[in-house]
């Protein structure tokens, strides 16, 4: 339990700047909204842009008009910077030990890589969570001069457990290149570029429908928000993609990292 | 009983060598001596031993367990003082060593943190990034100590510490050791070695080279001496009994002596020289003597 305690007060930091960051840029969104609520003028500009524009940044069926059409246009952002926090969160949580030379501290104690390695990841699941709620609550609270409904809140719902899942898929890539790689150095940016290339691949996508097969690739495509308010749910195909990728890494990085010798 | 077995226990770094074929066992009650010039091997023999690496082959028990097989139940009852200590700079003291005690079984360790923190003077309030290389060690020595383990593993201890402290730091290891705790200790200063351990073994290469009693270590005797003069009658000293490794340049005259020192000081008393030194060799100068 102690463990416990301490990773997450090393990680919390972290979280309060990227919690901080998320509520500005909340607030910052919305207060554009207002132009666009319930504006009819925005709906007859929003139709004249040709598609091929609108679907290259992920417009062709949002009606910024509406609270929930707006959250749809802006999920693909939150999706992007919770996946960069988490990949580093999980790539950091088990590098920085080796990085900042630790390693040789705590690995020498009486408790084995595998507890270590739960220990962590609970630690950064509860991060991932904490964060979760704070994109709940500030996008609430940014919204609160319009009118929110029933289908608002079941909308954000959704997109904030999307916005948890993503974390949760980057939280283990990271987490297991941290814990495969020997070279914490690359480990870390090697995470990072990950993300930016998986959304690069979601963009890319969207210009052509002959990468379709592509959808799977990229977990940004797994939680479209513009599908889940026409569809109303999350795709369950997706989802238990979703788990695979998380328990598949998470069994390799328990396997792996037990075993690697550490660099000191 | 064997604190310590390593059996044949050789590791490799990728190509590069680490340890080969390391054999050593280390006794219940003992404080042994590990001695190597850096870059031999010892620091991957103390990190494969606790688990940092993983051997190519060969097998290493602590306590009769095995080192990979039983890790953590064995680490219960070792405390490790690596030559370099690193802990989370944003901890104070008090919370590393807190945090640390959270993960003994031994319910004392708090009472004998505060018992040692009082020895070596260390400031337990402090951040650790604004501790210096000594007192980052001091918490070291605490923190290795704590919970009073069975068998001490110290891989360059005194570095960083002013000669005040290593007296400090020798006299609780040696305490630890009189209260039953045995300790293997490795350093590349010899003088150290010598006046605290019992057995010793000596690493270069990669591997052990000679393992023995600290006593007949002793009896070889080795200083080295340099003279420096106009006019040394390089003769007189050469055919000096006991006298080897002699490189004559100039106006210096240097040598291995091993015999009564009393020859030595009557023969220099009798020449007229500019300067006479009379040191304990190096390790690496007793390796080249010895293993050349």
């Amino acid at each position: 339990m102690h463990i416990l305690k301490w990773e997450i007060k090393a990680q919390f930091k972290t979280l309060l700047i990227w919690s901080v960051v998320f509520i500005v840029l909340i607030f910052m969104m919305t207060s554009e909204f207002s132009a666009y609520y319930d504006n009819p003028e925005m709906s007859d500009v929003l139709e004249a842009m040709p598609e091929g524009m609108l679907k290259a940044f992920s417009m062709e069926n949002a009606n910024l008009t509406t609270t929930t059409g707006y959250i749809s246009l802006v999920a693909l952002y939150f999706y992007i910077m919770v996946g960069v926090y988490a990949v580093l969160l999980g790539n950091g949580i088990i590098a920085k030990e080796e990085r900042d030379k630790t390693a040789e501290f705590l690995l020498t104690l009486p408790v084995s890589r595998r507890k270590l390695l739960f220990i962590k990841w609970l630690a950064a699941l509860i991060n991932t969570i904490l964060l979760s709620l704070v994109i709940f609550a500030a996008t609430t609270a940014a919204m609160q001069p319009y009118d929110l409904d029933q289908a608002f809140f079941k909308f954000l719902t959704q997109i904030t457990v999307s916005c948890f899942i993503i974390m949760l898929i980057f939280l283990s890539i990271g987490y297991l290149m941290a814990s495969v790689l020997k070279r914490y150095k690359s480990s870390g940016k090697l995470s990072a570029v990950l993300v930016f290339f998986l959304y690069l691949a979601n963009d890319i996508m969207a210009l052509s429908d002959k990468l379709e097969f592509m959808k799977y690739l990229t977990p940004f495509k797994y939680f479209e928000a513009q599908k889940i308010l026409k569809e109303g749910s999350l795709d369950t195909t997706y989802l238990i993609i979703s788990g695979g990728i998380v328990i598949v890494s998470m069994i390799t990085a328990f396997i792996i990292y037990p075993k690697r010798d550490i660099k000191i | 009983m064997n604190v310590i077995e390593l059996n044949q226990l050789t590791k490799y770094y990728g190509k590069s060598r680490g340890i080969e074929q390391v054999t050593l066992d280390v006794k219940e009650g003992e404080i042994f001596g590990f001695i190597g010039p850096n870059g031999a091997g010892k620091s991957t023999t103390i990190r494969t031993m606790l688990g940092l690496l993983y051997p190519d082959s060969g097998t290493a028990k602590i306590f009769g367990k095995d080192c990979f097989m039983s890790g953590p139940e064995i680490r219960q009852e070792i405390g490790y003082l690596p030559s370099e200590v690193f802990y989370y700079d944003k901890m104070k003291v008090i919370d590393l060593l807190n945090y640390t005690a959270g993960f003994f079984k031994n319910k004392n360790s708090k009472v004998k943190m505060r018992e040692l923190a009082e020895i070596m003077e260390l400031d337990l309030k402090k951040r650790i990034e604004d501790l210096s290389y000594g007192n980052k060690k001091k918490v070291g020595i605490v923190q290795g100590l704590m919970h009073s383990p069975k068998l001490i593993v110290l891989d360059e201890p005194t570095s960083g510490l002013d000669p005040l402290m290593q007296q400090k730091f020798f006299d609780i290891i040696k305490k630890e050791n009189q209260n039953g705790a045995s300790v293997f200790f490795s350093s590349h200063i010899l003088a150290e070695v010598q006046s605290l351990c019992n057995r010793v073994a000596i690493i270069k290469d990669g591997q052990i080279i000679k393992v023995d009693d600290i006593k007949s270590m002793r009896e070889d005797n080795y200083k080295k001496v340099t003279l420096k003069g106009n006019q040394i009658p390089s003769d007189q000293f050469i055919n000096l009994q006991g006298v080897t490794n002699i490189h004559h340049v100039d106006r210096e005259l240097k040598f291995f002596y091993k015999g009564d020192i009393n020859q030595l000081t009557h023969l220099v008393s009798q020449n007229s020289l500019k300067d006479v030194l009379i040191e304990e060799p190096t390790l690496e100068e007793i390796f080249m003597h010895y293993y050349r």
